[in-house]
């Protein structure tokens, strides 16, 4: 009825004005500079020179980089499609009202209101192969310990691990979700002889689609943009191990390549906006309008 | 006979279910209580107490970081300043956001699509590399080291998230309740007033619950753009531990703590009461 | 007719507004200089600079003040500096810089006063000659030197007497077995680290190394000269069996833990660390020696240091505010104050102030920096951000043996700008 030539286009862009505004000075804006230096030679002394491609020429051809972009992709993968249903399960669970269970959300999201400075430190000492708790824990059952943020192979998985148990965001989102189905449809199926898990099958997790979509997306954006905890707990090594597309580009700011840091921000915001419009696209059917729209 | 074996089988099936989903729920207790336990003891430690033995609890317990932290970096203050601008932050970000929202969860437009992208594309940005930017935007509009600055900034950088969240929940609101309010006289503010926007409140909390977070631990900005202690917030505060060489890890975990406090009551009362008051009754089980 | 009179009125008020201020400032108001500062809160200059500044602002009431703005995190300031100055602004009238082979590029800046003309005479004479040079690039002096520091190695004589060693071990010769007994008695010997950006603590130990094998001026040779290789191999020797399990990737606050809580023995970092409240607070504390690293070449007798913080101006065409900057500096590096500083944190300074410190351990400081023939600059300072980055991530490969001593120092080599 809306779909061709909407009549609102008026109230429609002022409703979207404020918005849109803040989002031109505060993303269009900076990414247009973005833009324009990571084509220059832009060192400390505030002067710019053009530099053509040559900063992107670096950055792809930089091993360490390119390692920094796969660690990404797992990343994203990880907080997509690891966190985000461990997220799921806790609120599913939680919507069941189980005893205790106001109490545990607001415990789940407690680590979400705690600097990360604090969380990184702590995760650091729990790691630590000499006085570290896993170590203790690991000693319990006999196995030795390891030095899961120093060796190479372990280390990417230390660090996203510290994250990915912090379900807090995601958890919230989708217990709102989960306790606006109605009651009604569980009563139902409860009738018909339903075990819990069928409900939960039926008609939970199509129910939470729309939410899930939410969340794989916003997820999966955040893993894209990753930097500060891995960066407080490792800084990216030992070897890059660790590093992420945002870290190399905190240290070449570090090291006044701001040509160069600029190239990497760029990198980082097209592979990121392509994951999300791909998701947009695969995951969009939970959306009524795209739907109609196709 | 049989029967009560079958009996038996799903009475030790069931819980065994039940002890699995126990020990996942506990495994998560743990986890997110852990680092809010280890800061608290640490607080109450030396800090050659903790380089000597970060999980052992302090030989003498002392509130003596609680003192040095409310002496040093003058809490009060900083706290009262972050409040201020975590509370407009949220205020302005929802207003713009819950607009915005409407127009693209319910309307249909051309580049509709696209901007939902676009804005959504937003989320993933990485802010350090906008920090010359944002320097230059701020100082030329004057608001260089006014609290009205992170106020701007705060909501705007929330405003992908907020919009990505609120469109999300304004999209299950059933079409034929807008209908209805067509029918009974309502205009397009008045579907978005009256209808959209009610029936999204727990979408606007989650949203303001975010970017509420957001406002009160972010440090960098806040570093940038501001520089004199009237228009300082709670973070830096907290990062007067670190010198350049030496940091006092235990006096700034007693800050943490103090840090933390009201987010996690608000947070624990404010958006609890209101998640429980919009969904009450609908817990099953 | 009438519209051209109104915003003609319009413009005449509106320059009257501008006007305002400037008129105000032109009539002899005092002169506010914005200092943004990390010497403040729980910083061990943070007092006497609180002092100084009172003092000075005291003797110029009515005429001249500055304002301290606080900054607290020494990283986050360095990323504020450099924002306002890439944003084209200076940071604020007075700032701090850590000048090294990355930052020297800020000497092209124009927003940076030159004090070249400014520093003549006693002022001059006052600082070091070597730190004047040093920071003074194509004839300009945009940053005065301020702070310095020595980056020798810490022993915990308790530690090595109870493992059955008498004396900091000086050769290599000597430094091996007693580093033998230290394993034996039950710690690792040396906190070592190839975390955080800069693999701090271990960077100094293979600063001692490499120069103690290339000389003073090393760092000007390609990192892929032998002076380089052998240092790494013994760096890679110390990892594999001298230090602590975590070493590799460790930060610099791990590697300190370890030495104050006794978990290792050698140590490696600069005067400030001796301020430490925890650090006193040890048993060992007394029995602290400040001394060289073991020499493995021929350079022997030398000290590694550097500049640690210069101090910068916004330049200003304004000639009675460039006045009072310069009056400022004058008074901040005049030979009392700098004691007065010194005195009470134990740092050091490009200013001689002819400040001997009673403190035991503050004093070994002083004297291993007066014994010292030759000084030479770290790794960082002397080769910048990136080429330290590459150093520190490489080094925890070096120690895996992921790459050999030849990989590791050709890996540098590529990101040096040279």
């Amino acid at each position: 009825m809306r779909r061709h030539g909407n009549r609102n286009l008026g109230l429609i862009a002022l409703f979207l004005a404020p918005a849109l505004l803040l989002f031109a000075a505060f993303f269009l804006y900076p990414l247009g500079f973005t833009l324009v230096t990571s084509l220059m030679r832009w060192k400390g002394g505030g002067g710019m020179s053009p530099n053509g491609l040559a900063n992107y020429a670096k950055l792809l051809g930089d091993s360490s980089f390119r390692l920094a972009m796969r660690n990404n992709a797992i990343w994203a993968l990880a907080s997509g499609f690891v966190q985000v249903p461990l997220a799921a399960l806790v609120a599913m669970i939680l919507a069941r009202g189980p005893r205790g269970w106001r109490l545990l959300r607001t415990i789940y999201f407690l680590p979400n209101v705690i600097s990360t400075v604090a969380l990184a430190m702590v995760w650091v000492t729990l790691y630590n192969p000499q006085y570290g708790a896993f170590k203790a824990l690991l000693g319990l059952v006999g196995l030795p310990a390891r030095h899961w943020l120093g060796d190479p192979s372990t280390a990417l998985a230390a660090v996203i691990l510290q994250t990915v148990v912090y379900i807090g965001y995601y958890m919230i989102i989708l217990l709102a979700a989960a306790l606006s189905i109605p009651r009604e449809l569980y009563e139902a199926a409860q009738i018909d002889g339903a075990s819990t898990l069928v409900q939960e099958l039926r008609i939970t997790l199509p129910m939470l689609r729309g939410s899930l979509a939410t969340c794989v997306t916003l997820a999966m954006a955040y893993g894209m943009r990753h930097f500060e905890s891995t960066f407080l707990m490792t800084g990216g090594g030992p070897a890059y191990s660790t590093s992420t597309m945002g870290i190399a580009l905190y240290l070449k700011m570090d090291a006044l390549r701001y040509g160069e840091a600029s190239a990497a921000g760029m990198i980082l915001i097209l592979l990121g906006t392509v994951l999300v419009a791909a998701l947009r696209r695969a995951l969009g059917r939970g959306d009524p309008l795209a739907e109609a729209a196709q | 006979m049989r029967k009560d074996a079958m009996r038996e089988t799903m009475t030790t099936g069931r819980a065994a279910a039940r002890l699995a989903m126990w020990a996942f729920l506990g495994f998560f207790l743990l986890v997110s209580l852990l680092p809010l336990a280890w800061l608290l003891v640490n607080s109450l430690k030396t800090n050659l107490e903790l380089e000597a033995a970060p999980f052992a609890l302090p030989a003498r317990p002392s509130l003596a970081n609680y003192a040095t932290a409310l002496a040093t970096a003058d809490l009060p203050r900083l706290f009262a300043n972050s409040v201020l601008v975590a509370a407009c932050a949220v205020a302005l970000n929802l207003a713009v956001a819950s607009l915005a929202s409407f127009a693209l969860a319910r309307e249909s437009f051309r580049g509709r699509e696209a901007l939902h992208t676009a804005l959504t594309a937003g989320v993933l940005v990485p802010l350090i590399a906008f920090m010359v930017p944002y320097f230059t935007l701020m100082t030329r509009a004057g608001l260089y080291d006014k609290l009205a600055a992170l106020v701007l900034v705060y909501a705007a950088i929330n405003i992908p998230v907020s919009v990505f969240l609120v469109s999300s929940f304004m999209r299950t609101v059933p079409k034929e309740l807008e209908e209805a309010a067509i029918i009974d006289g309502c205009g397009f503010a008045g579907r978005f007033w009256k209808v959209v926007l009610p029936l999204s409140r727990s979408g606007l909390v989650t949203a303001g619950t975010f970017c509420f977070i957001y406002a009160w631990n972010e440090f960098l900005m806040a570093m940038l753009l501001t520089s004199s202690l009237s228009a300082r917030t709670i973070q830096l505060g907290i990062r007067f531990f670190t010198s350049q060489f030496v940091t006092d890890y235990t006096g700034m975990f007693a800050a943490i703590v103090l840090s933390i406090a009201p987010t996690v009551l608000a947070y624990a009362f404010l958006h609890d009461k209101i998640v429980a008051g919009l969904t009450a009754g609908a817990v099953k089980g | 007719m009438r519209t051209t009179a109104r915003s003609r009125v319009l413009a005449l008020a509106l320059l009257a507004l501008l006007a305002l201020p400037s008129l105000a400032a032109a009539q002899g108001k005092e002169i506010v200089l914005k200092w943004p500062c990390i010497w403040v809160g729980k910083d061990s200059k943070a007092p006497a600079i609180a002092e100084i500044v009172e003092a000075f602002n005291a003797a110029n009431a009515g005429k001249v003040r500055v304002e301290i703005e606080p900054q607290p995190d020494y990283n986050a300031y360095e990323q504020k500096v450099r924002t306002a100055l890439m944003a084209g602004q200076a940071p604020g009238d007075i700032f701090t810089l850590k000048l090294n082979a990355s930052t020297k590029d800020f000497y092209s800046n124009k927003l940076l006063m030159d004090f070249s003309k400014d520093l003549t005479g006693a002022w001059r004479a006052s600082f070091d000659a070597g730190a004047l040079a040093q920071s003074t690039i194509d004839k300009k002096l945009k940053t005065l030197p301020f702070e310095t520091a020595v980056l020798p190695i810490w022993y915990n004589s308790a530690a090595l007497k109870a493992a059955g060693v008498s004396s900091v071990p000086s050769t290599m010769a000597e430094f091996w077995p007693a580093m033998d007994k230290i394993k034996a008695s039950g710690i690792a010997p040396m906190s070592q680290m190839s975390g955080d950006t800069n693999a701090w603590t271990s960077m100094i130990w293979f600063s001692h190394f490499a120069v103690s094998f290339g000389g003073p001026d090393i760092w000007a040779k390609p990192f892929t000269d032998k002076a380089f290789v052998e240092s790494a191999k013994l760096m890679k020797r110390i990892f594999e069996g001298y230090t602590t399990p975590d070493a590799v990737g460790a930060g610099a606050g791990v590697s300190g833990g370890h030495f104050l809580a006794g978990r290792t023995a050698l140590f490696s970092n600069g005067p400030w660390y001796a301020g430490r409240a925890d650090l006193r607070a040890t048993p060992f504390f007394p029995s602290i020696v400040i001394a060289r690293a073991p020499a493995p070449g021929p350079t022997k007798n030398f000290m590694i240091s550097r500049l640690q913080a210069n101090v910068a101006a916004g330049e200003t065409k304004d000639k009675a505010r460039r006045a009072a900057i310069v009056q400022f500096l004058r008074f901040l590096t005049s030979e009392e104050n700098v004691r007065k500083l010194a005195q009470s944190s134990g740092a050091m300074f490009a200013i001689d102030s002819g400040y001997v410190p009673i403190d035991p351990l503050q004093k070994q400081f002083y004297d291993i920096a007066a014994a010292s023939k030759v000084t030479a600059n770290d790794l960082e300072a002397a080769l910048g951000a990136e080429a330290t980055l590459e150093f520190a991530q490489q080094l925890g490969a070096l120690a895996l043996g992921k790459v050999t001593a030849e990989e590791f120092c050709a890996l540098v080599e590529k990101k040096i700008d040279r």
